[in-house]
């Protein structure tokens, strides 16, 4: 038999799936009340599965349908991110940020920029944190609609409708962010002391109108599935976060607002203009699936709100601090910094070394989405197969934030 | 009601005191990092206990692990814990200076079970033992990599990596 024939060796996870079904037999716990022997198998789930949204693996163990135990495998879109930054100057380094979490890119530019600019002592110029705040929260509203779209998708009820005009309407922001920043995605926008290019002309006004639309499409979606039976019972009361989940496992952004706990970074250690703005912290109280979808529809409607204010509240003056151009090289003295940030998906941040060259010395992610799937053994544990997929769409994972 | 943020606000000034008192020996070098970060260093042989005891602090309790780096300093391996408390809304961040031929380290999974995945990240990058760790695994490369590619003298070989 030809060699591609051969079945591969299990590798460390699938060992150790195995290896807790033989503890838990020899504990004496392979058996149910009765003294029926479970009848486990160890399934691999992805890395292309299409419910788990990018390159996760998951090795779960079942007994029929009951999900047993899930162990996450990552690193499929290991890029070396972190590798990358100490040869990269500082400037150099702005799009590589782009690809960590590429759903949401000006908020993960942000979070790099700021830390930057404090590690050097910048202050980006007015105007540009007023243009920063409207493409950070254009960016979370497309990031939601991504997040909210797929996993309503999954739910089958709906087919793929919601995702479709989901996705639609997040072209409408994208094309904003691409007449801004000449990039669709990967803005590369953010610059330390202010962003790239000023707002070309009629662009405020092209955004006033995709915000007077905003709302009634939002109408649109929730009255697809606020009242659907099908959604409802698939989603409420599954997949329970507790506060001391969040407390535990330090889960941030929608999902553990959803459990009521109001942990906003924009709120609580406020940056950039957001302590001008008036915005509500989004918050449900059960903590299951249909309270993530909830509180990430409410903060649609908040950003819009913020939007609104900060085109009414923009300054006229430069866009970058200084020179008419971005520094191209900075040296930043020699210390350390983290700032957190407020993405889409919780805190992300980034944690930067300076030695004092050109070069960060270390640079290091904390990335919500990794965070959040920590958890995911203890919450998936006990449902059912199908209710898994539901749960793993609602907590929203990006896997180029995860693997970096 | 949910749990609150900032239930029991306390000046950069206040924190440091308070650390400096309840803690005196035990972490050194504590320093305010503008606007609402603590500094300080701890010796590795305490960092279980001293781990424990920031937790359970009541006035000033940092339950929530936020992430943890490893840093190749060249001399030394550092392990650094950026934890966060409810009660104050402020952050700190805790060196541990481990000795470059013999990077060892209790593991904190017992104190702060978000340490697990953080600590299998910091022995992946940068070979920090965590003496322990139920599950100490690679986890963002293969099982089979050779080397902690965020040590400053790492080269890069394809011997390192067999099924790249």
């Amino acid at each position: 038999m030809p060699d591609e024939f051969v079945t591969p060796e299990p590798d460390e996870a699938v060992k150790l799936a195995l290896r807790r079904i033989d503890e838990a037999t020899a504990r004496g716990e392979g058996s149910d009340a009765d003294g029926l022997a479970f009848n486990e198998v160890v399934v691999n789930m992805g890395p292309q599965h299409p419910s788990t949204h990018g390159v996760l693996r998951l090795v779960v163990t079942l007994d029929g349908e009951l999900v047993k135990d899930v162990i996450p495998v990552i690193g499929y879109l290991h890029r070396c991110k972190e590798k990358l930054a100490e040869r990269r100057t500082y400037f150099q380094y702005i799009p590589i940020v782009d690809r960590t979490e590429y759903v949401a890119s000006m908020n993960c530019e942000w979070a790099y920029v700021m830390t930057v600019e404090k590690l050097a002592g910048i202050q980006p110029t007015r105007r540009a944190e007023f243009i920063r705040v409207i493409t950070g929260e254009l960016s979370r509203m497309a990031s939601h609609l991504v997040a909210v779209g797929t996993f309503t998708a999954d739910l089958a009820p709906l087919g793929t409708a919601m995702v479709f005009y989901m996705f639609r309407d997040r072209e409408y922001i994208l094309d904003l962010l691409e007449e801004l920043s000449g990039a669709r995605m990967m803005f590369n926008y953010f610059r330390f002391g202010g962003v790239r290019y000023d707002l070309p002309d009629g662009w405020t006004s092209k955004c006033r109108d995709l915000m007077k639309r905003m709302p009634k499409l939002i109408d649109e979606y929730e009255s697809l599935v606020d009242d659907n039976a099908i959604f409802l019972q698939r989603t409420q009361g599954k997949g329970v976060i507790t506060q001391q989940d969040v407390v535990d496992f330090g889960i941030t952004g929608p999902n553990a607002r959803a459990s009521a706990v109001a942990l906003d970074l924009r709120r609580s250690r406020p940056y950039s203009v957001y302590p001008e703005l008036d915005f509500e912290v989004c918050t449900a109280e059960h903590g299951d699936i249909f309270d993530r979808y909830r509180v990430r529809m409410d903060e649609l409607r908040e950003s819009i709100r913020i939007v609104e204010q900060c085109l009414d509240m923009l300054p006229k003056g430069p866009v970058q601090a200084g020179a008419l151009r971005a520094p191209y090289v900075i040296t930043p003295p020699p210390g350390s910094c983290y700032v957190g940030q407020e993405n889409p998906r919780g805190e992300y941040g980034t944690y930067i070394e300076s030695d004092g060259s050109r070069y960060p010395y270390r640079l290091k992610y904390r990335d919500p989405c990794f965070c959040n799937l920590q958890l995911f053994p203890k919450l998936l544990s006990g449902n059912k197969i199908a209710d898994a997929v539901a749960i793993s769409g609602s907590i929203d994972l990006v896997l180029g934030g995860i693997d970096r | 009601m949910g749990l609150e943020v900032g239930s029991n606000p306390m000046s950069m000034d206040a924190i440091a005191a308070l650390l400096a008192e309840r803690f005196a020996g035990d972490l050194a070098d504590i320093r305010i990092q503008e606007p609402d970060t603590i500094r300080t260093k701890c010796a590795p042989e305490q960092l279980k206990d001293i781990a424990r005891r920031l937790k359970d602090d009541p006035d000033a309790g940092y339950e929530t692990l936020n992430w943890i780096a490893g840093v190749d300093r060249q001399a030394s391996i550092e392990s650094i814990y950026h934890v966060y408390s409810w009660q104050t809304n402020t952050w700190l961040e805790l060196h541990v200076d481990l000795p470059r031929e013999n990077p060892e380290v209790d593991t904190v999974t017992g104190v702060w079970p978000a340490a697990d995945w953080h600590e299998r990240e910091a022995w992946d990058m940068v070979g920090i033992v965590y003496l322990g760790h139920p599950d100490l695994r690679r986890i963002l490369l293969k099982d089979d990599f050779i080397g902690h590619p965020l040590r400053k003298d790492y080269i890069d070989l394809a011997e390192n990596h067999p099924h790249a």
